[in-house]
Protein backbone atom coordinates (compact mmCIF):
# COMPACT_ATOMS: atom_id res chain seq x y z
CA UNK A 1 0.00 0.00 0.00
CA UNK A 2 2.81 2.41 0.95
CA UNK A 3 6.33 1.68 -0.25
CA UNK A 4 9.34 3.83 0.63
CA UNK A 5 12.52 2.78 -1.18
CA UNK A 6 15.74 4.66 -0.38
CA UNK A 7 13.87 7.90 0.21
CA UNK A 8 15.88 10.98 1.13
CA UNK A 9 14.84 14.47 2.02
CA UNK A 10 16.76 17.55 3.08
CA UNK A 11 15.65 20.81 4.65
CA UNK A 12 18.58 22.91 3.49
CA UNK A 13 21.66 21.21 4.97
CA UNK A 14 19.54 19.13 7.37
CA UNK A 15 19.13 15.51 6.28
CA UNK A 16 15.62 14.94 7.66
CA UNK A 17 14.93 11.61 5.97
CA UNK A 18 17.93 9.38 5.47
CA UNK A 19 17.57 6.34 3.16
CA UNK A 20 14.12 5.44 4.36
CA UNK A 21 12.86 1.95 3.50
CA UNK A 22 9.40 1.19 4.79
CA UNK A 23 6.56 -0.95 3.50
CA UNK A 24 3.04 -0.76 4.83
CA UNK A 25 0.63 -3.49 3.74
CA UNK A 26 -3.07 -3.04 3.24
CA UNK A 27 -4.96 -3.21 6.55
CA UNK A 28 -1.79 -2.75 8.54
CA UNK A 29 -1.44 -0.28 11.42
CA UNK A 30 2.05 1.17 11.74
CA UNK A 31 3.02 3.37 14.67
CA UNK A 32 6.00 5.68 14.17
CA UNK A 33 7.75 6.88 17.31
CA UNK A 34 11.00 8.55 18.24
CA UNK A 35 12.37 11.68 19.87
CA UNK A 36 11.26 15.08 18.59
CA UNK A 37 13.16 16.22 15.54
CA UNK A 38 13.73 12.64 14.43
CA UNK A 39 11.78 13.11 11.18
CA UNK A 40 8.58 11.23 12.06
CA UNK A 41 6.25 14.07 11.11
CA UNK A 42 8.17 14.71 7.90
CA UNK A 43 7.96 11.00 7.09
CA UNK A 44 4.18 10.86 7.44
CA UNK A 45 3.75 14.16 5.58
CA UNK A 46 5.59 12.81 2.54
CA UNK A 47 2.95 10.09 2.15
CA UNK A 48 0.37 12.61 0.93
CA UNK A 49 3.05 14.98 -0.34
CA UNK A 50 2.54 17.80 2.11
CA UNK A 51 6.33 17.46 1.93
CA UNK A 52 8.01 16.45 -1.32
CA UNK A 53 10.83 13.92 -1.26
CA UNK A 54 14.20 14.76 -2.84
CA UNK A 55 15.10 11.30 -4.14
CA UNK A 56 14.25 7.64 -3.89
CA UNK A 57 10.87 6.20 -4.78
CA UNK A 58 7.65 6.47 -2.85
CA UNK A 59 4.66 4.54 -4.14
CA UNK A 60 1.34 5.07 -2.39
CA UNK A 61 -1.76 3.11 -3.35
CA UNK A 62 -0.14 2.24 -6.68
CA UNK A 63 0.73 5.85 -7.52
CA UNK A 64 4.35 6.91 -7.86
CA UNK A 65 4.92 10.17 -6.01
CA UNK A 66 8.23 10.83 -7.72
CA UNK A 67 6.42 10.83 -11.09
CA UNK A 68 5.42 14.37 -12.03
CA UNK A 69 2.41 13.05 -13.96
CA UNK A 70 0.79 11.63 -10.82
CA UNK A 71 -2.38 13.56 -10.01
CA UNK A 72 -1.53 14.54 -6.47
CA UNK A 73 -5.01 15.89 -5.67
CA UNK A 74 -6.58 12.59 -6.69
CA UNK A 75 -4.14 10.71 -4.47
CA UNK A 76 -4.76 13.02 -1.52
CA UNK A 77 -8.50 12.45 -1.82
CA UNK A 78 -7.82 8.75 -1.13
CA UNK A 79 -5.81 9.52 2.02
CA UNK A 80 -7.25 10.93 5.22
CA UNK A 81 -4.89 13.11 7.24
CA UNK A 82 -5.41 14.01 10.90
CA UNK A 83 -3.30 16.85 12.31
CA UNK A 84 -1.98 17.53 15.78
CA UNK A 85 -3.85 20.85 15.85
CA UNK A 86 -7.08 19.41 14.27
CA UNK A 87 -7.23 22.21 11.67
CA UNK A 88 -10.99 22.17 11.31
CA UNK A 89 -12.41 24.95 9.15
CA UNK A 90 -13.51 27.55 11.73
CA UNK A 91 -16.05 29.24 9.44
CA UNK A 92 -18.03 26.04 8.86
CA UNK A 93 -20.28 24.07 11.19
CA UNK A 94 -19.32 20.52 12.14
CA UNK A 95 -21.57 18.96 9.50
CA UNK A 96 -20.26 21.31 6.78
CA UNK A 97 -16.67 20.59 7.76
CA UNK A 98 -17.41 16.95 7.00
CA UNK A 99 -19.54 17.36 3.87
CA UNK A 100 -17.47 20.03 2.07
CA UNK A 101 -15.00 17.73 0.35
CA UNK A 102 -17.49 14.96 -0.59
CA UNK A 103 -19.85 17.54 -2.11
CA UNK A 104 -17.21 19.54 -3.98
CA UNK A 105 -14.80 16.76 -4.95
CA UNK A 106 -16.97 13.64 -5.18
CA UNK A 107 -20.09 15.43 -6.45
CA UNK A 108 -22.26 13.90 -3.74
CA UNK A 109 -25.67 15.52 -3.31
CA UNK A 110 -26.03 17.53 -0.10
CA UNK A 111 -28.60 15.03 1.15
CA UNK A 112 -26.37 12.00 0.62
CA UNK A 113 -23.32 13.78 2.01
CA UNK A 114 -25.20 14.80 5.15
CA UNK A 115 -26.56 11.30 5.64
CA UNK A 116 -23.06 9.89 5.41
CA UNK A 117 -21.70 12.63 7.70
CA UNK A 118 -24.31 11.80 10.33
CA UNK A 119 -23.27 8.13 10.23
CA UNK A 120 -19.67 9.20 10.78
CA UNK A 121 -20.62 11.60 13.56
CA UNK A 122 -22.54 8.81 15.27
CA UNK A 123 -19.49 6.61 14.94
CA UNK A 124 -17.31 9.20 16.72
CA UNK A 125 -20.15 9.80 19.20
CA UNK A 126 -20.79 13.45 18.28
CA UNK A 127 -24.11 13.30 16.42
CA UNK A 128 -25.60 15.99 18.66
CA UNK A 129 -22.88 18.48 17.65
CA UNK A 130 -23.78 18.56 13.97
CA UNK A 131 -24.59 22.29 13.93
CA UNK A 132 -21.91 23.43 16.38
CA UNK A 133 -18.89 25.42 15.24
CA UNK A 134 -15.35 24.18 15.93
CA UNK A 135 -14.74 26.95 18.48
CA UNK A 136 -17.61 25.54 20.57
CA UNK A 137 -16.00 22.10 20.89
CA UNK A 138 -13.34 20.73 23.21
CA UNK A 139 -10.03 19.60 21.74
CA UNK A 140 -11.01 15.96 21.93
CA UNK A 141 -14.31 16.64 20.19
CA UNK A 142 -12.58 18.69 17.49
CA UNK A 143 -10.14 15.88 16.85
CA UNK A 144 -12.96 13.35 16.54
CA UNK A 145 -14.68 15.64 14.04
CA UNK A 146 -11.37 15.88 12.17
CA UNK A 147 -11.24 12.08 11.99
CA UNK A 148 -14.83 12.00 10.70
CA UNK A 149 -13.88 14.64 8.11
CA UNK A 150 -11.00 12.47 6.96
CA UNK A 151 -13.22 9.39 6.74
CA UNK A 152 -15.90 11.22 4.74
CA UNK A 153 -13.83 10.83 1.56
CA UNK A 154 -13.84 7.04 2.10
CA UNK A 155 -10.05 6.97 2.16
CA UNK A 156 -7.97 3.84 1.61
CA UNK A 157 -5.32 5.09 4.03
CA UNK A 158 -5.55 7.19 7.21
CA UNK A 159 -2.54 9.15 8.45
CA UNK A 160 -2.35 10.55 11.99
CA UNK A 161 0.32 13.09 12.89
CA UNK A 162 0.50 13.19 16.71
CA UNK A 163 -3.30 13.24 16.99
CA UNK A 164 -3.37 13.39 20.80
CA UNK A 165 -0.37 15.60 21.55
CA UNK A 166 -2.41 18.81 21.77
CA UNK A 167 -5.09 17.30 24.01
CA UNK A 168 -5.73 17.43 27.72
CA UNK A 169 -4.99 14.04 29.28
CA UNK A 170 -8.64 13.16 29.92
CA UNK A 171 -9.50 13.69 26.26
CA UNK A 172 -6.78 11.47 24.86
CA UNK A 173 -8.74 8.32 25.62
CA UNK A 174 -11.80 9.28 23.57
CA UNK A 175 -9.67 9.97 20.48
CA UNK A 176 -7.62 6.78 20.86
CA UNK A 177 -10.84 4.78 21.22
CA UNK A 178 -12.05 6.07 17.86
CA UNK A 179 -8.69 5.24 16.27
CA UNK A 180 -8.68 1.77 17.79
CA UNK A 181 -12.16 1.18 16.44
CA UNK A 182 -10.97 2.30 13.02
CA UNK A 183 -7.98 -0.03 13.13
CA UNK A 184 -10.27 -2.96 13.93
CA UNK A 185 -12.34 -2.17 10.85
CA UNK A 186 -9.27 -2.96 8.74
CA UNK A 187 -8.19 0.54 7.81
CA UNK A 188 -4.58 0.97 6.70
CA UNK A 189 -3.11 3.44 9.19
CA UNK A 190 0.17 5.19 9.83
CA UNK A 191 0.22 6.89 13.23
CA UNK A 192 2.90 9.16 14.62
CA UNK A 193 2.35 9.13 18.37
CA UNK A 194 3.91 8.99 21.80
CA UNK A 195 1.01 6.88 23.08
CA UNK A 196 2.92 3.67 23.62
CA UNK A 197 -0.14 1.97 25.14
CA UNK A 198 -1.92 2.47 21.83
CA UNK A 199 1.10 1.15 19.93
CA UNK A 200 1.20 -1.94 22.13
CA UNK A 201 -2.52 -2.64 21.74
CA UNK A 202 -3.22 -1.72 18.16
CA UNK A 203 -0.08 -1.56 16.02
CA UNK A 204 1.10 -4.40 13.80
CA UNK A 205 4.49 -2.77 13.41
CA UNK A 206 6.31 -0.16 15.46
CA UNK A 207 8.87 2.00 13.69
CA UNK A 208 11.48 3.82 15.73
CA UNK A 209 13.20 6.81 14.17
CA UNK A 210 16.12 8.95 15.22
CA UNK A 211 17.94 11.69 13.30
CA UNK A 212 16.10 10.96 10.06
CA UNK A 213 16.82 7.25 10.06
CA UNK A 214 14.63 4.25 10.82
CA UNK A 215 16.61 2.44 13.51
CA UNK A 216 14.15 -0.26 14.33
CA UNK A 217 11.04 -1.81 12.85
CA UNK A 218 9.35 -4.63 14.73
CA UNK A 219 6.04 -5.96 15.99
CA UNK A 220 5.16 -4.23 19.29
CA UNK A 221 5.91 -7.25 21.46
CA UNK A 222 9.47 -7.40 20.11
CA UNK A 223 9.94 -3.65 20.12
CA UNK A 224 8.88 -3.13 23.73
CA UNK A 225 10.39 -6.31 25.24
CA UNK A 226 13.49 -6.70 23.20
CA UNK A 227 14.62 -3.47 21.52
CA UNK A 228 17.76 -4.08 19.48
CA UNK A 229 19.17 -0.62 19.20
CA UNK A 230 20.73 1.31 22.11
CA UNK A 231 18.99 4.52 21.08
CA UNK A 232 15.63 2.73 21.16
CA UNK A 233 16.36 1.24 24.60
CA UNK A 234 17.32 4.67 25.91
CA UNK A 235 14.14 6.22 24.40
CA UNK A 236 11.90 3.58 25.92
CA UNK A 237 13.55 3.85 29.32
CA UNK A 238 13.14 7.60 29.42
CA UNK A 239 9.60 7.53 28.15
CA UNK A 240 8.11 4.65 30.01
CA UNK A 241 9.97 3.68 33.10
CA UNK A 242 6.79 3.38 35.17
CA UNK A 243 4.83 1.51 32.49
CA UNK A 244 7.55 -0.53 30.91
CA UNK A 245 6.52 -3.72 32.57
CA UNK A 246 2.94 -3.29 31.43
CA UNK A 247 3.97 -2.75 27.82
CA UNK A 248 6.15 -5.84 27.73
CA UNK A 249 3.93 -8.67 28.82
CA UNK B 1 -26.11 91.91 5.82
CA UNK B 2 -26.56 88.61 4.06
CA UNK B 3 -28.15 89.20 0.69
CA UNK B 4 -28.45 85.50 -0.27
CA UNK B 5 -32.01 84.22 -0.17
CA UNK B 6 -32.36 80.52 0.59
CA UNK B 7 -34.79 78.66 -1.60
CA UNK B 8 -34.94 75.00 -0.64
CA UNK B 9 -38.04 74.40 -2.71
CA UNK B 10 -36.02 74.13 -5.94
CA UNK B 11 -34.32 70.97 -4.75
CA UNK B 12 -37.43 69.45 -3.22
CA UNK B 13 -39.79 69.67 -6.20
CA UNK B 14 -39.85 70.45 -9.88
CA UNK B 15 -37.37 70.11 -12.71
CA UNK B 16 -34.20 70.68 -10.67
CA UNK B 17 -35.33 68.13 -8.12
CA UNK B 18 -35.77 65.65 -10.98
CA UNK B 19 -32.24 66.38 -12.21
CA UNK B 20 -30.80 65.62 -8.82
CA UNK B 21 -32.82 62.40 -8.55
CA UNK B 22 -31.65 61.24 -11.96
CA UNK B 23 -28.09 62.09 -10.87
CA UNK B 24 -28.58 60.03 -7.73
CA UNK B 25 -29.69 57.06 -9.85
CA UNK B 26 -26.52 57.22 -11.94
CA UNK B 27 -24.37 57.56 -8.81
CA UNK B 28 -26.05 54.49 -7.32
CA UNK B 29 -25.59 52.53 -10.55
CA UNK B 30 -21.90 53.45 -10.65
CA UNK B 31 -21.43 52.63 -6.96
CA UNK B 32 -23.26 49.33 -6.85
CA UNK B 33 -21.78 48.03 -10.11
CA UNK B 34 -18.37 49.36 -9.09
CA UNK B 35 -18.46 47.73 -5.65
CA UNK B 36 -19.44 44.33 -7.07
CA UNK B 37 -16.98 44.41 -9.97
CA UNK B 38 -14.05 45.82 -8.01
CA UNK B 39 -14.56 43.21 -5.29
CA UNK B 40 -14.51 40.38 -7.85
CA UNK B 41 -11.52 41.82 -9.71
CA UNK B 42 -9.79 42.42 -6.37
CA UNK B 43 -10.25 38.74 -5.46
CA UNK B 44 -8.75 37.64 -8.78
CA UNK B 45 -5.78 40.00 -8.49
CA UNK B 46 -5.17 38.96 -4.87
CA UNK B 47 -5.09 35.28 -5.84
CA UNK B 48 -2.80 36.03 -8.81
CA UNK B 49 -0.50 38.05 -6.55
CA UNK B 50 -0.09 34.98 -4.31
CA UNK B 51 0.17 32.46 -7.14
CA UNK B 52 3.07 30.02 -7.39
CA UNK B 53 3.44 31.01 -11.04
CA UNK B 54 5.78 33.91 -11.67
CA UNK B 55 3.79 35.17 -14.67
CA UNK B 56 0.71 35.71 -12.55
CA UNK B 57 2.63 37.16 -9.62
CA UNK B 58 4.47 39.62 -11.82
CA UNK B 59 1.50 40.77 -13.84
CA UNK B 60 -0.46 41.29 -10.62
CA UNK B 61 2.43 43.37 -9.22
CA UNK B 62 2.63 45.53 -12.34
CA UNK B 63 -1.14 46.03 -12.25
CA UNK B 64 -1.07 46.98 -8.56
CA UNK B 65 1.81 49.44 -8.90
CA UNK B 66 0.27 51.16 -11.91
CA UNK B 67 -3.19 51.51 -10.45
CA UNK B 68 -2.28 52.42 -6.89
CA UNK B 69 0.36 54.96 -7.82
CA UNK B 70 -1.44 57.05 -10.42
CA UNK B 71 -4.28 59.51 -9.81
CA UNK B 72 -7.80 58.24 -10.33
CA UNK B 73 -8.63 61.30 -12.43
CA UNK B 74 -5.82 60.50 -14.85
CA UNK B 75 -7.07 56.92 -15.08
CA UNK B 76 -10.60 58.13 -15.82
CA UNK B 77 -9.25 60.38 -18.60
CA UNK B 78 -7.11 57.53 -19.89
CA UNK B 79 -10.07 55.19 -20.29
CA UNK B 80 -12.32 57.88 -21.74
CA UNK B 81 -9.97 59.84 -24.01
CA UNK B 82 -7.16 57.33 -24.47
CA UNK B 83 -8.34 53.76 -24.59
CA UNK B 84 -10.72 53.97 -27.55
CA UNK B 85 -7.94 55.17 -29.86
CA UNK B 86 -6.63 51.62 -29.84
CA UNK B 87 -9.94 50.18 -30.99
CA UNK B 88 -11.13 49.70 -34.58
CA UNK B 89 -13.33 52.44 -36.11
CA UNK B 90 -16.43 50.23 -36.17
CA UNK B 91 -16.21 49.69 -32.45
CA UNK B 92 -15.67 53.40 -31.93
CA UNK B 93 -18.78 54.32 -33.86
CA UNK B 94 -20.76 51.89 -31.81
CA UNK B 95 -19.24 53.23 -28.60
CA UNK B 96 -20.17 56.79 -29.54
CA UNK B 97 -23.76 55.72 -29.93
CA UNK B 98 -23.81 54.31 -26.40
CA UNK B 99 -23.10 55.97 -23.09
CA UNK B 100 -19.40 55.29 -23.36
CA UNK B 101 -18.65 57.84 -20.64
CA UNK B 102 -20.53 55.70 -18.11
CA UNK B 103 -18.60 52.60 -19.15
CA UNK B 104 -15.26 54.42 -19.05
CA UNK B 105 -16.04 55.84 -15.60
CA UNK B 106 -17.09 52.44 -14.29
CA UNK B 107 -13.99 50.74 -15.71
CA UNK B 108 -11.68 53.34 -14.15
CA UNK B 109 -13.40 53.22 -10.74
CA UNK B 110 -13.46 49.41 -10.77
CA UNK B 111 -9.81 49.00 -11.70
CA UNK B 112 -8.59 51.70 -9.33
CA UNK B 113 -10.51 50.37 -6.33
CA UNK B 114 -9.75 46.71 -7.09
CA UNK B 115 -6.05 47.33 -6.49
CA UNK B 116 -6.68 48.46 -2.92
CA UNK B 117 -9.19 45.66 -2.34
CA UNK B 118 -6.70 43.10 -3.65
CA UNK B 119 -4.08 44.22 -1.15
CA UNK B 120 -6.59 44.15 1.72
CA UNK B 121 -7.71 40.64 0.79
CA UNK B 122 -4.12 39.49 0.44
CA UNK B 123 -3.28 40.64 3.94
CA UNK B 124 -6.39 38.80 5.12
CA UNK B 125 -5.26 35.60 3.41
CA UNK B 126 -1.77 35.92 4.89
CA UNK B 127 -3.30 36.04 8.36
CA UNK B 128 -5.02 32.65 7.90
CA UNK B 129 -2.81 29.92 9.40
CA UNK B 130 -1.07 27.89 6.69
CA UNK B 131 -2.42 24.71 8.29
CA UNK B 132 -5.85 25.59 6.84
CA UNK B 133 -4.41 25.26 3.33
CA UNK B 134 -2.67 22.02 4.33
CA UNK B 135 -5.91 20.60 5.72
CA UNK B 136 -7.79 21.53 2.55
CA UNK B 137 -5.11 20.11 0.26
CA UNK B 138 -5.00 16.92 2.33
CA UNK B 139 -8.67 16.40 1.50
CA UNK B 140 -7.82 16.63 -2.20
CA UNK B 141 -8.65 20.28 -2.90
CA UNK B 142 -6.41 21.92 -5.48
CA UNK B 143 -4.76 25.20 -4.51
CA UNK B 144 -7.41 27.29 -6.27
CA UNK B 145 -10.38 25.35 -4.95
CA UNK B 146 -8.93 25.44 -1.43
CA UNK B 147 -8.69 29.22 -1.85
CA UNK B 148 -12.28 29.35 -3.10
CA UNK B 149 -13.95 27.24 -0.42
CA UNK B 150 -11.71 27.46 2.62
CA UNK B 151 -9.17 30.30 2.60
CA UNK B 152 -10.96 33.23 0.92
CA UNK B 153 -14.23 32.87 2.89
CA UNK B 154 -12.21 33.18 6.09
CA UNK B 155 -9.96 35.93 4.75
CA UNK B 156 -12.82 38.07 3.44
CA UNK B 157 -14.53 37.93 6.83
CA UNK B 158 -11.58 39.44 8.64
CA UNK B 159 -11.02 41.89 5.78
CA UNK B 160 -14.47 43.43 6.14
CA UNK B 161 -13.49 46.65 7.99
CA UNK B 162 -10.86 47.75 5.42
CA UNK B 163 -13.19 46.66 2.61
CA UNK B 164 -15.87 49.03 3.90
CA UNK B 165 -13.37 51.87 3.51
CA UNK B 166 -12.70 50.89 -0.09
CA UNK B 167 -16.42 50.68 -0.85
CA UNK B 168 -16.97 54.13 0.68
CA UNK B 169 -14.09 55.56 -1.32
CA UNK B 170 -15.53 54.10 -4.49
CA UNK B 171 -18.97 55.62 -3.87
CA UNK B 172 -17.43 59.02 -3.15
CA UNK B 173 -14.90 58.82 -5.98
CA UNK B 174 -17.73 58.15 -8.43
CA UNK B 175 -18.24 61.96 -8.35
CA UNK B 176 -15.06 62.31 -10.44
CA UNK B 177 -16.91 60.70 -13.34
CA UNK B 178 -18.61 64.06 -13.90
CA UNK B 179 -15.37 65.25 -15.51
CA UNK B 180 -16.01 63.03 -18.52
CA UNK B 181 -19.69 63.94 -18.68
CA UNK B 182 -21.29 61.14 -16.68
CA UNK B 183 -24.50 62.75 -15.46
CA UNK B 184 -24.24 61.58 -11.87
CA UNK B 185 -25.14 63.40 -8.70
CA UNK B 186 -22.30 65.93 -8.58
CA UNK B 187 -22.73 66.71 -12.28
CA UNK B 188 -26.42 67.39 -11.75
CA UNK B 189 -25.82 69.50 -8.64
CA UNK B 190 -23.40 71.57 -10.72
CA UNK B 191 -26.06 71.89 -13.43
CA UNK B 192 -28.66 73.05 -10.94
CA UNK B 193 -26.18 75.62 -9.64
CA UNK B 194 -25.47 76.88 -13.18
CA UNK B 195 -29.12 77.31 -13.99
CA UNK B 196 -30.32 78.76 -10.67
CA UNK B 197 -27.23 80.11 -8.89
CA UNK B 198 -28.57 78.21 -5.89
CA UNK B 199 -25.18 76.62 -5.21
CA UNK B 200 -25.65 76.32 -1.47
CA UNK B 201 -28.89 74.37 -1.75
CA UNK B 202 -27.71 72.17 -4.61
CA UNK B 203 -24.45 71.12 -3.01
CA UNK B 204 -25.98 70.78 0.44
CA UNK B 205 -28.40 68.33 -1.10
CA UNK B 206 -25.57 66.46 -2.84
CA UNK B 207 -23.54 66.37 0.39
CA UNK B 208 -26.43 64.92 2.38
CA UNK B 209 -27.12 62.30 -0.26
CA UNK B 210 -23.46 61.16 -0.32
CA UNK B 211 -23.53 61.03 3.46
CA UNK B 212 -26.65 58.87 3.36
CA UNK B 213 -25.14 56.50 0.78
CA UNK B 214 -22.01 56.06 2.91
CA UNK B 215 -23.99 55.45 6.08
CA UNK B 216 -26.14 52.86 4.32
CA UNK B 217 -23.08 51.00 2.97
CA UNK B 218 -21.48 50.96 6.43
CA UNK B 219 -24.72 49.79 8.00
CA UNK B 220 -25.23 46.94 5.52
CA UNK B 221 -21.69 45.65 5.88
CA UNK B 222 -21.86 45.93 9.67
CA UNK B 223 -25.06 43.89 9.67
CA UNK B 224 -23.42 41.20 7.59
CA UNK B 225 -20.32 41.23 9.74
CA UNK B 226 -22.25 40.97 12.98
CA UNK B 227 -24.22 37.99 11.72
CA UNK B 228 -21.03 36.19 10.73
CA UNK B 229 -19.11 37.07 13.88
CA UNK B 230 -21.99 35.85 16.02
CA UNK B 231 -21.60 32.41 14.47
CA UNK B 232 -17.85 32.39 15.09
CA UNK B 233 -17.89 33.68 18.61
CA UNK B 234 -20.85 31.63 19.78
CA UNK B 235 -18.49 29.65 21.98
Amino acid sequence: MIHFTDVNKWFGPLHVLNSINLHVKQGEVVVVCGPSGSGKSTLIRTINQLEAINNGTLIVDGMDLSDRKTDINKLRAEIGFVFQQFNLYPHLSVINNITLAPIKLRNLSRKDAEEQAMQLLTRVDLAEKRDAYPAQLSGGQQQRVAIARGLAMKPRIMLFDEPTSALDPEMIGEVLAVMQDLAKSGMTMVVVTHEMGFAREVAHQVVFMDAGTILEEAPPADFFCNPQHDRAKQFLNQLLTPMHGALCS
Amino acid sequence: MLSYKFDWSIILTGQYHDWLVSGLKVTLQLSVAGIILSFLLGLVVAVMRMSHLKVFRWSACVFLEFTRNTPLLVQIFFWYFGSYKLLPTVVNEWLNSTSFEFAAGLIALTIYTSAFIAEDIRSGVLSIPKEQMEAAQSSGFSYLRAMQFIILPQAVRITVPPLVNQFLNLAKNSSLAMTIGVMELTYQARQVESYTFKGFEAFTAATLVYLAISIIITFLVDQYNERVLKLHKAA
